[in-house]
């Protein structure tokens, strides 16, 4: 259990999809001018990142590892992550028509998210079982909708605030960006301490 | 209650963020509005049917009118934009391709992502968690996940359902869009 924890923490805080290995970065920025949007951009992410992490771990273990078929494993894990991204959608508006309608916007934008395919790979590199795999992908997109969160927040304070017009809009997103970076690096403090 | 309280944040808080809007209902409260603009496809006597409007910069580029992405067809823009039409009660008068600004209320939008991704999620790891312990191996954790993951789906459903019926996930009408409004509530014009 303890090793879960540590490895669920350094997914989610040290080692930060976004802010310490810099996938994701078009999301990040485009979709963190509200925090609504950016909490309902990060469940999405997060639920297509462990489906896809269960499915790529499958692939990974019982196609491409099997067959000696490794080489394939980039544009395969392309192609289950683009049907992970199907799945969810005609699995949700399958659920419920009226969640479809409100959530369904941010699933295409998933597809060309390469945070998906940066966990998928890392979790093949790191040779885990499946449900270290599944969890690290869970703990990873956990970190990158909490980061998502926080930068919406900035940013809607940011808004209000009296700032040279040089600055105002992505420039000020871009330094507010690396100050939170920067404060995120404390967490690797955890590794050793 | 403290008097500051009463009395509500300054003014400049209750300034459009970044195309939300606050309103304060009769109780003191602030409701969040996530807002966002539709055109009239049709009108059904009473029920309008809506399209949410493109919201990405596909679509507005200069190649769009030859763009086999926005021209039309199964899995393109066009096609993904008609599968979220919506039906609203016409209770303004609104005519066809008239474009309005809809809102949901921004609990809605938290509550239904939460029902749909990660009550599903919740159930699937819960599953796998009690299986990897009991038995050890990745297949039976496998197919515990996919289990799970398939029940949580079914939750899902039901709570969905008494949302829906509940109205808490249908869009409503709030006014008739400014001429080049767009969804982050500036004007192009």
């Amino acid at each position: 259990m303890k090793d879960f924890a540590l490895m669920m923490i350094g997914a989610a805080l040290v080692n930060n999809v976004i802010l310490a290995r810099f996938l994701g970065l078009c999301s990040f920025m485009g979709v963190t001018t509200r925090i609504d949007t950016a909490a309902g951009m990060g469940l999405a992410t997060t639920f297509v990142i462990t489906v896809s992490s269960m499915a790529d771990w499958a692939v990974q273990h019982y196609l491409l590892d099997a067959f000696g078929l490794g080489y394939l494993r980039t544009v395969t894990f392309i192609l289950v992550i683009a049907s992970a991204v199907q799945f969810t959608e005609l699995t949700i508006k399958k659920v419920s028509p009226a969640l479809f309608q409100m959530l369904g916007i941010y699933l295409p934008l998933i597809t060309t998210n390469c945070a998906v395919l940066g966990v998928a790979l890392l979790l093949v590199e790191g040779h885990m079982s499946f449900l270290n795999a599944t969890l690290f992908g869970f703990a990873s997109s956990l970190g990158y909708s909490l980061v998502m969160v926080i930068f919406a927040g900035l940013r809607e304070r940011l808004a209000l605030a009296d700032v040279p017009r040089l600055f105002a809009g992505p420039p000020l997103g871009f330094i507010v960006a690396s100050l939170l970076a920067m404060a995120f690096m404390g967490f690797s403090g955890i590794s050793t301490g | 209650m403290s008097p500051e309280k009463l009395a509500g944040p300054p003014q400049e808080f209750l300034a459009p963020l970044g195309g939300g809007r606050r309103e304060v209902t009769s109780g003191g409260a602030y409701l969040h509005t996530v807002e966002g603009i539709a055109r009239v496809v049709g009108v059904d006597g009473a029920t309008a049917w809506l399209e949410p409007e493109q919201t990405t910069s596909c679509g507005s580029c200069a190649s769009a009118a030859s763009c086999g992405s926005v021209a039309g067809g199964i899995g393109t823009v066009t096609d993904r934009i008609a599968a979220r039409r919506f039906a609203l009660d016409n209770v303004g008068g609104l005519q066809v391709g008239e474009r309005v600004v809809v809102g949901v209320a921004e609990r809605a939008l938290i509550r239904a992502a939460l029902t749909a991704y990660g009550l599903p999620l919740a159930t699937a790891l819960t599953a796998a968690g009690i299986v990897e312990s009991a038995f050890g191996s990745d297949l039976a954790t496998m197919a515990a996940m996919a289990g799970g993951l398939l029940s949580g789906l079914l939750l899902a459903r039901i709570i969905a359902r008494r949302l829906s019926a509940q109205g808490e996930l249908a869009p409503h009408f709030l006014r008739r869009a400014r001429p080049g409004e767009t969804c982050g509530g500036k004007d192009t014009t």
